[in-house]
């Protein structure tokens, strides 16, 4: 209760203190919480951007697909490099290494490769997202107890039973967290992609209202988009917590 | 059965000849188009032409890097360490702490170039954004974490406050900020290059943006595989000094 | 009969838990003379550490006093009292000697003093070739050694031991008694020693103390003048023997019952 308070009384005195530095400063460059809110509405209402929803439905779709493939993707080579030993030692290093690499530098061979569009992001989105839910999954099988499949197998358990009924609840725990990471950032890929190019999408909004000072619009946008982020990320935790409750 | 380190390696280069090897023939081919993924050989003859300009570009990244690194490292490790000790102040501020972690950062990313221009300072300070949150979580976790015996064993030998941070938390903690440092470097060096990309005048960033828009691709490739090459180096140092300094572990 | 080097008068102390106030000492009163070796003995949760706590100024009693030479305690005070803990508690970034060295260290005794100090200790802890090492790579008795040699180091007159073999197995348990006794015959230090083992507290005190069940008091107090080393077959060790454990017995049947 008193951890509520001071929290709240921190966010307040964020936002009074900037409302008065902007007020202070240049409202247009910092854009006053008084400034923000009735930008917001105006964005809300459809007045300042009528083609939000439209906007907001691309960046949608190109998640769901960049995170659809990434867990495609992921699950499959995660499994592979796993379940057989000679692929992990061979390839598991080799994707950490390229882990090591900041992903971003591949964001322009993509655009060079697929335009402008959505594909573009669908692909730095995907690229992101299936790191961590390869990376987890490896992890995953490798936390399995060897001793339950050796147990299981004992019982005369086939392979298919093993993968079933041990193998995956023993790593569903770890692959879930793989799966939500995984999430988060295939979010940030697209985001990111859009608002380094991109003719459509919330990124592209941005970038407009950004190249016109429309500052107040600017930050109405912004906090559109972190609703979509945190909605995702709200989404994710729960099933998270629902995987938690089965392996438990 | 497992493969030994000899055969892990070689089936490592064997792989890396292949994946070349085909690339190159389906490009020869024109199975692919040489405008978009050009042959390797055009990409290792694109060196020479680009090489200068491309080490320059590097060179300027990651000095605005090392700057950015250096903050985020500071200023990661004292904040862990106030936050880490601090547990009442910590759990209050804890959502904010992760929210700010966790939001995409792109998003305030027009608004830092707006108020601080084309030049270096926006890179170094996306640079540092990117850099701190991770390095202070972890040295925030690592500080709550260290073991509460070490430091009552330690009261009993007459260790002040001070005494106990210098004697006991911050060795305590050298490993995990060392994993910070590794994480952190990845994340400064990606903060530099989307700056660079998006408003940069300079740098490894604007100079493979200038080569996507212009169709350049074998130069692009290039400028792509120096920069990882850059990266995968600097995290393998880093991995050196590590080994070395928790030899205890 | 000398003055006593540690008087406790009558410290009592409570803790709250998420499960309630709990009162862990009460009302306990015991002086010590110098040179003693006197062992706590007790059922879990009996208040043994809480007590060797309050020696240590670790733990502050809620009512009465400890005075250490006619001195209140009023926290850690290393230059009277080294205290050795049941999980060795050794740093394990540094090593064998560094770990010794380590309340020299605080009390800013210079580098080559320190290490002098910690080295001829060496010998003694049996660790002689174990100098480099770090404690990962000793045994639990090894570890035990060095956190004793940490304290043995800044040299009190007064060495408190909190179960220092209560993790060891048996054997390993009965070689490190023997070897305490050798180390604290050879000094005039005062040792306080809290301790589970009838055999330990019989083998090696001059004085066992028997505290009850919670709240922790004092119960009975047994002196031992039987020279050393101590036959444990003799008759008279086994009646010993059979008197302690009939104390203690009923204190533990009582701690079981507390659900401790």
């Amino acid at each position: 209760m008193r951890v509520a308070l001071a929290r709240a009384a921190i966010v307040a005195v964020v936002l009074l203190a900037w409302e008065i530095a902007a007020r202070v400063g240049s409202p247009l460059l910092y854009v006053p919480p008084s400034a923000a809110v009735p930008a917001l509405r105006d964005l809300l209402l459809l007045r300042s951007y009528p083609d939000l929803p439209e906007n907001l439905l691309i960046t949608t779709r190109e998640i769901v697909v960049a995170y659809g493939l990434a867990v495609a993707a992921g699950l499959a080579v995660g499994f592979a490099l796993g379940l057989y030993r000679t692929l992990g030692r061979v390839y598991g290093p080799m994707l950490a290494a390229l882990y090591a690499v900041p992903a971003v530098v591949w964001y322009p061979s993509l655009m060079l490769f697929f335009g402008l569009d959505a594909a573009s992001k669908i692909a730095f989105g995907f690229l992101l997202g299936f790191f961590p839910i390869t990376l987890a999954t490896l992890a995953g099988i490798r936390q399995v107890n060897p001793q339950l499949v050796t147990v299981a197998r004992a019982f005369g358990a086939r392979p298919a039973t093993v993968f079933v009924k041990v193998l995956v609840p023993g790593m569903l725990f770890t692959l879930v967290g793989g799966l939500r990471t995984g999430l988060a950032l295939s979010v940030v890929g697209v985001i990111v992609g859009e608002i380094l190019g991109s003719k459509a999408g919330m990124g592209a909004l941005i970038n407009h209202a950004y190249g016109l000072l429309r500052t107040a619009d600017y930050v109405a946008l912004v906090v559109v988009t972190l609703v979509v982020v945190v909605a995702t990320d709200a989404a994710a935790s729960l099933l998270e917590r629902r995987a938690r409750r089965w392996t438990e | 059965m497992t493969p030994g380190r000899a055969r892990v390696v070689g089936l490592q280069l064997a792989s890396v000849l292949v994946v070349v090897a085909a690339w190159e023939g389906l490009a020869r081919a024109g199975w692919v188009d040489a405008l978009f993924v050009p042959a390797p050989s055009a990409v290792a003859l694109s060196v020479p032409s680009v090489g200068r300009e491309a080490v320059a570009a590097l060179a300027d990244t990651l000095a605005k890097t090392a700057v950015a690194y250096a903050l985020s490292v500071v200023l990661g490790v004292a904040a862990g360490l106030v936050l880490g000790s601090a547990r009442v102040f910590e759990s209050t501020v804890r959502p904010f702490v992760i929210a700010l972690y966790g939001m995409p950062k792109i998003l305030v990313l027009p608004w830092i170039v707006l108020l601080l221009g084309y030049g270096t300072a926006p890179a170094i300070l996306y640079g540092t954004l990117h850099g701190f949150f991770p390095v202070a979580v972890l040295v925030t976790g690592a500080v709550r974490d260290v073991d509460r015996h070490l430091l009552t064993v330690a009261r009993s030998f007459g260790a002040r406050p001070l005494q106990l941070y210098l004697k006991v938390i911050l060795p305590a903690i050298v490993p995990s900020v060392i994993a910070a440092m590794r994480l952190g470097v990845v994340f400064c060096l990606l903060g530099v290059l989307v700056v660079e990309m998006f408003a940069g005048l300079r740098g490894m960033g604007s100079l493979m943006g200038a080569f996507a828009n212009g169709f350049r691709a074998p130069e692009l490739f290039a400028a792509t595989a120096l920069v990882s090459a850059a990266s995968i180096a600097i995290v393998l140092g880093l991995d050196a000094v590590n080994d070395r300094l928790s030899r205890w572990r | 009969m000398a003055r006593p080097l540690i008087a406790i008068e009558g410290v009592g102390r409570r803790f709250v838990t998420l499960s309630g106030a709990v009162e862990a000492v009460r009302d306990v009163s015991l002086s010590v003379t110098e040179g003693e070796f006197c062992t706590i003995i007790g059922p879990s949760g009996c208040g043994k550490s809480t007590l060797l706590g309050m020696l240590g100024g670790l733990v502050v009693p809620d009512a009465g006093r400890v005075l250490i030479a006619g001195t209140a305690v009023r926290g850690p005070d290393p230059r009277s009292v080294a205290t050795v803990f049941q999980d060795p508690g050794l740093f394990p970034w540094r090593t064998v000697v560094e770990n010794i060295e380590f309340g020299l260290e605080l009390q800013g005794v210079d580098r080559q003093t320190r290490r002098r100090t910690a080295t001829d200790l060496l010998g003694p802890l049996g660790l002689r070739d174990f100098a480099a090492k770090y404690p990962r790579e000793l045994s639990g008795g090894m570890r035990q050694r060095v956190a004793i040699g940490r304290a043995l180091a800044i040299d009190t007159p007064i060495v408190l031991m909190d179960e220092p073999f209560g993790a060891l197995d048996e054997q390993t348990r009965m070689l490190m008694g023997e070897w305490l006794l050798e180390i604290w015959r050879r000094t005039t230090k005062t040792v306080i020693f809290v301790t589970h083992s009838l055999n330990e507290a019989l083998a090696l005190s001059t004085r066992v103390v028997v505290m009850t069940a919670r709240p922790g008091r004092i119960k009975s107090v047994l002196e031992l003048l039987q020279p050393y080393p101590r036959a444990m077959e003799s008759p008279e060790m086994v009646s010993l023997r059979a008197k302690l454990w009939s104390e203690i017995r009923e204190e533990s049947f009582r701690a079981m019952g507390d659900g401790a």
